[in-house]
């Protein structure tokens, strides 16, 4: 068995392979984002007992978390479209779905991974000393206060290890979106496979391109739990 | 186990709901008819055969796969694990950068890279073996699935006081037989909440299987949905997000129970 790679020499082919990292990427990013607000959100209506958010945001963790990403982008896709949420382009005047691919990648990636996210950062919020906490209080913060300045800052820094398989495991999951057809660099590498045949190599590459970009948010966690550690906190 | 049945019977009604709620958000005052189209498509969904003669296909395909993945990365773990933990860096350097690759690496991918690298067909002694799509799909799920096997041998050993080693050493056992007779068993209730862990992971990673063509419950509904309609995709969506559910949840529950029953006995 020959490995051919002559075909990465061409152009046309490497502009596909640039976009398709750059929406990669800019997905991931979206998705990274729309993590930390679900996490910490749903989080913080545990940690302060909401009545009702509290029930419905355990419900909500317990089914994300116990469900394929897969299904739930097929689900959010078609519901999406089925409920008509959709918008009439003036130039055309044809209506265009409102959640396009992309934003479906987006949302359904921040839900799976920030129902993860909420179970980290609450663990991460539990192992906050109860000292530190009773300190800010007879300092004279307030519940919102406390949570604001001392728990979250604190629990944020205590969730990185466990928050960076979670970061991995989004820019992974990630590679899904060229199963509702955006055109991330999995759905580049189906071009590519299409017109050159060579399936195999362009497998190897896209493996390699995701290595790395994990390994690079691994570093940059390492380098990012570096630069906020608190002495005297365990980290 | 209190705590973990109320959790549970929490959970499972909570989902239910939440899922029925949506349901009937969507179809609205054609809840009825969709209900209906589902019981009729529930035993194609969940074998494979249209009245559970076989179960070959659909979510019983799923779990197939997931037990045969589990299994084939359970050895490799292992394997992998021991390597990890080796004294000689000739052996543990390569280990850890077969573990990180492996970790690091998207399901999917590898699921396509095994799909074009394993060949249709495998000599084997004179015999003719065929890689079907179903097996294609076990090796490219068992690969990811081994590194995380390997990580929780190695958590699990590493668990174990070092005095451990230090005196089955000093009653002349070999590193190898150290493990097997004295690490491994008692790092086995360690390990057991983390291996379940990593198996519901993976039957959630076999709803990718899908792109490799086994006739798995994902391609069955998308069959589905072609012949009665995109109608029905978000309900059949729904279901199979309900099926997943029902499967993955209880073995979560499971894992609670077992990681405090540990925690207490510590």
């Amino acid at each position: 068995m020959t490995l051919d790679f002559s075909w990465l020499a061409d152009p046309l082919y490497q502009q596909w392979l640039l976009r398709g990292l750059g929406t990669t990427i800019l997905m991931s990013l979206l998705g990274i984002v729309l993590m930390f607000i679900i996490g910490i959100a749903g989080a913080a209506c545990i940690h302060f007992r909401l009545p009702v958010l509290e029930t419905l945001t355990t419900i909500l963790v317990e089914l994300f978390r116990n469900t394929p990403p897969l299904v739930q982008l097929f689900f959010l896709y078609f519901m999406l479209s089925e409920i008509g949420l959709t918008l009439t382009d003036s130039a055309t005047g044809r209506s265009i779905p409102l959640f396009s691919g992309f934003t479906c990648v987006v949302l359904s990636l921040g839900l799976y991974n920030g129902a993860i996210a909420v179970e980290i950062i609450r663990s991460g919020l539990l192992a906050v000393p109860s000292q530190t906490v009773e300190g800010a209080r007879s300092l004279g913060y307030s519940r919102l206060q406390t949570f604001r300045h001392v728990e979250l800052p604190i629990g944020l820094r205590m969730s990185i290890p466990a928050m960076t398989n979670n970061v991995v495991s989004l820019i992974k999951t990630s590679s899904q979106a060229v199963l509702v057809a955006v055109a991330d660099i999995m759905y580049g590498a189906t071009q590519i496979m299409l017109e050159t045949f060579r399936n195999l190599e362009v497998m190897i590459l896209i493996w390699i391109i995701y290595v790395v970009i994990a390994s690079l948010a691994v570093v940059a966690a390492r380098r990012i739990a570096a630069a906020v550690r608190i002495p005297g906190y365990g980290m | 186990m209190n705590s973990e049945l109320k959790a549970f019977t929490f959970g499972v009604v909570g989902v239910t709901l939440v899922l029925s709620a949506i349901l009937v958000t969507v179809y609205g005052a054609e809840t009825g008819r969709v209900v209906q189209a589902l019981a009729v498509r529930t035993p194609l969904l969940l074998s494979g055969s249209p009245d559970f003669s076989r179960f070959e296909g659909g979510f019983a395909a799923n779990i197939i796969i997931s037990l045969w993945a589990m299994l084939i990365a359970g050895i490799t773990g292992v394997a992998l694990g021991i390597g990890l933990i080796a004294q000689s860096a000739a052996v543990r350097t390569p280990s850890v950068l077969v573990m990180n690759i492996l970790r690091n690496s998207p399901w999917l991918v590898v699921l396509y890279a095994m799909l074009y690298l394993l060949p249709f067909e495998v000599d084997l002694f004179g015999t003719t073996f065929f890689l079907s799509p179903l097996v294609k799909s076990v090796i490219g799920l068992a690969l990811p699935v081994t590194a995380n096997i390997a990580e929780v041998f190695r958590g699990g050993v590493e668990a174990i006081p070092s005095g451990q080693w230090e005196s089955a050493r000093s009653l002349g056992y070999r590193r190898l037989q150290i493990l097997r007779h004295v690490v491994v068993p008692q790092a086995i209730p360690f390990m057991t909440p983390n291996l379940m862990t990593t198996y519901a992971m993976l039957f959630i990673g076999t709803s990718l299987v899908v792109v490799t063509g086994a006739a798995d419950v994902l391609s069955v509904a998308r069959t589905v949905i072609a012949s009665d309609g995109a109608h029905y995709a978000t309900a059949i969506y729904l279901y199979v997000l309900f099926l997943f559910f029902i499967f993955c949840f209880p073995i979560a529950i499971l894992t609670r129970w077992l990681e405090r029953r540990v925690r207490v006995r510590q």
